[in-house]
């Protein structure tokens, strides 16, 4: 599993685990974020359980394992959260921030000890220390419950599927040629996301966000400029194609 | 780790499947029954003709009240052995992932603090073992317990049919039909107990 420091700021770290050699051939590669501050630290979108043991391992590189004291899951897919069930016997005391569309779903995962934190449907906002974490609604972008989530201190938005791309083994973790980029996001956008409308609602909500980073839970992360220009060729795209016309 | 994981879901599929098997154990238990009002009916009219055939009775209604009851608690016990060794199933596979990450992460800063979280992981996975092998005892016992039932019916049978051969030529014909199916009845139930038994043994 590798490991990379997106931030390093003055109060808290951002950390992306991802391209795991040891990852089974036939599942999808996924990229998990940690945000670890003065005290805590919260996972976000841990994984499925076959990645399970290696973000545990390459997790006790960087905290003990008693200061990660919440996770968050974007939605209910199993890459996203089947691990909860373990996370569940590792972080007893931890809480779980999600949202409540899925709290009776996911708990199918295995949630005894850990709290369920139901997201509402206009998001919120959590401290962690002396950082914010704002959840942001991208509802049905692609799950009908959907959240990203932005840091203002920091800049990054993690957005969940929203930027997702299949990339193959071995690929580079940020964009690095965003037009090249494009083909590669264009039929996962298009067959996964299901409306339009949600689609400009969420890009609405994020072009009031100042972001240096946006950080998806598939393919590569993009920095600068390459955040609007995903946000503009998402604006034009036609999402919702897997009924036709 | 593939393999015992593939033994394990054989297994509570299995235990499952046993359930479902005593079902039919059930149906002849109540075949049984029914024959053994017969039978009752048959010497209470036939009075001191048949008078030696009244145990025979008795031992048949006490059989089928014996192998109902049993019934319901194997299938009980099955059910809990299915879902335990789900769970067993379950506790190996978290105990697997715990001590991967632990010899994984051997360089790590932190990795002390996996320590109690694998430990805890391991012995739930004994208790869970524990578990598995209590109730699998007590499992097996009840179809011991059947089995020799089933046993005890063949002696029977045969006693019953040395007497039935010299009760009144009118009875003969009746009471020889309801050995046969008591016969019948405990065959079918022996023959499913021992397929149940073989099924878990695999």
């Amino acid at each position: 599993m590798k490991v990379v420091k997106l931030h390093e700021g003055r109060s808290h770290q951002w950390l992306v685990f991802g391209r795991d050699d040891e990852r089974p051939s036939k599942i999808i590669d996924t990229n998990q974020y940690m945000i670890k501050t003065t005290n805590h630290a919260i996972m976000l979108d841990p994984g499925g359980i076959e990645l399970f043991s290696a973000m545990l391992a390459a997790v006790v590189h960087h905290v003990p394992i008693n200061q990660i004291t919440h996770l968050f899951a974007s939605h209910q897919d199993p890459d996203i959260i089947s691990s909860l069930g373990l996370w569940d016997k590792t972080l007893p005391h931890a809480e779980l921030h999600a949202p409540w569309l899925w709290e009776g779903f996911l708990r199918h995962f295995g949630c005894n000890s850990i709290r369920y934190n139901p997201l509402p449907d206009e998001g919120k906002s959590i401290r962690l220390d002396d950082i914010e974490l704002q959840f942001i609604p991208a509802h049905y972008m692609h799950s009908s419950g959907n959240f990203s989530v932005y840091d203002p201190q920091a800049k990054i938005l993690m957005s969940g599927d929203i930027g997702a791309a299949l990339l193959p083994d071995g690929a580079p973790l940020f964009v690095e040629d965003f037009d090249a980029h494009v083909d590669k996001m264009r039929l996962f956008h298009q067959r996964w996301m299901p409306s339009n409308r949600a689609k400009k609602d969420w890009i609405r909500r994020v072009r009031q966000l100042d972001i240096e980073y946006m950080a998806p839970q598939h393919g590569a992360i993009f920095k600068g400029r390459d955040v609007q220009r995903f946000l503009d060729w998402l604006d034009e795209l036609e999402v919702g194609t897997g009924i036709p016309r | 780790m593939q393999s015992r994981k593939k033994n394990s879901a054989h297994f509570f599929i299995n235990a499952a499947t046993v359930a479902a098997e005593l079902s039919e154990v059930l149906s002849e238990a109540k075949n049984i029954s029914l024959e053994a009002m017969n039978a009752k009916a048959l010497v209470a009219r036939a009075g001191d003709n048949v008078r030696t055939f009244k145990p025979i009775t008795d031992f048949m209604v006490e059989l089928a009240n014996d192998t109902i009851w049993l019934v319901k608690e194997i299938n009980r016990e099955a059910l809990v052995l299915s879902r335990t060794s789900l769970n067993e199933l379950h506790s190996s596979d978290a105990k697997e992932r715990f001590s991967s990450a632990q010899k994984k992460a051997a360089a790590a800063v932190h990795v002390e603090t996996l320590d109690p979280i694998a430990k805890e992981a391991y012995n739930a996975h004994h208790q869970q073992a524990v578990q598995l092998r209590r109730h699998m005892r007590k499992l097996f016992e009840l179809l011991d317990e059947i089995e020799s039932r089933m046993l005890a019916a063949n002696v029977v049978t045969a006693t019953s049919r040395l007497e039935a051969a010299t009760a009144a030529d009118s009875y003969q014909a009746s009471l020889e039909g309801i050995v046969i199916k008591l016969e019948k009845a405990a065959n079918r139930i022996k023959h499913i107990a021992t397929k149940c038994r073989h099924s878990l043994e695999r």
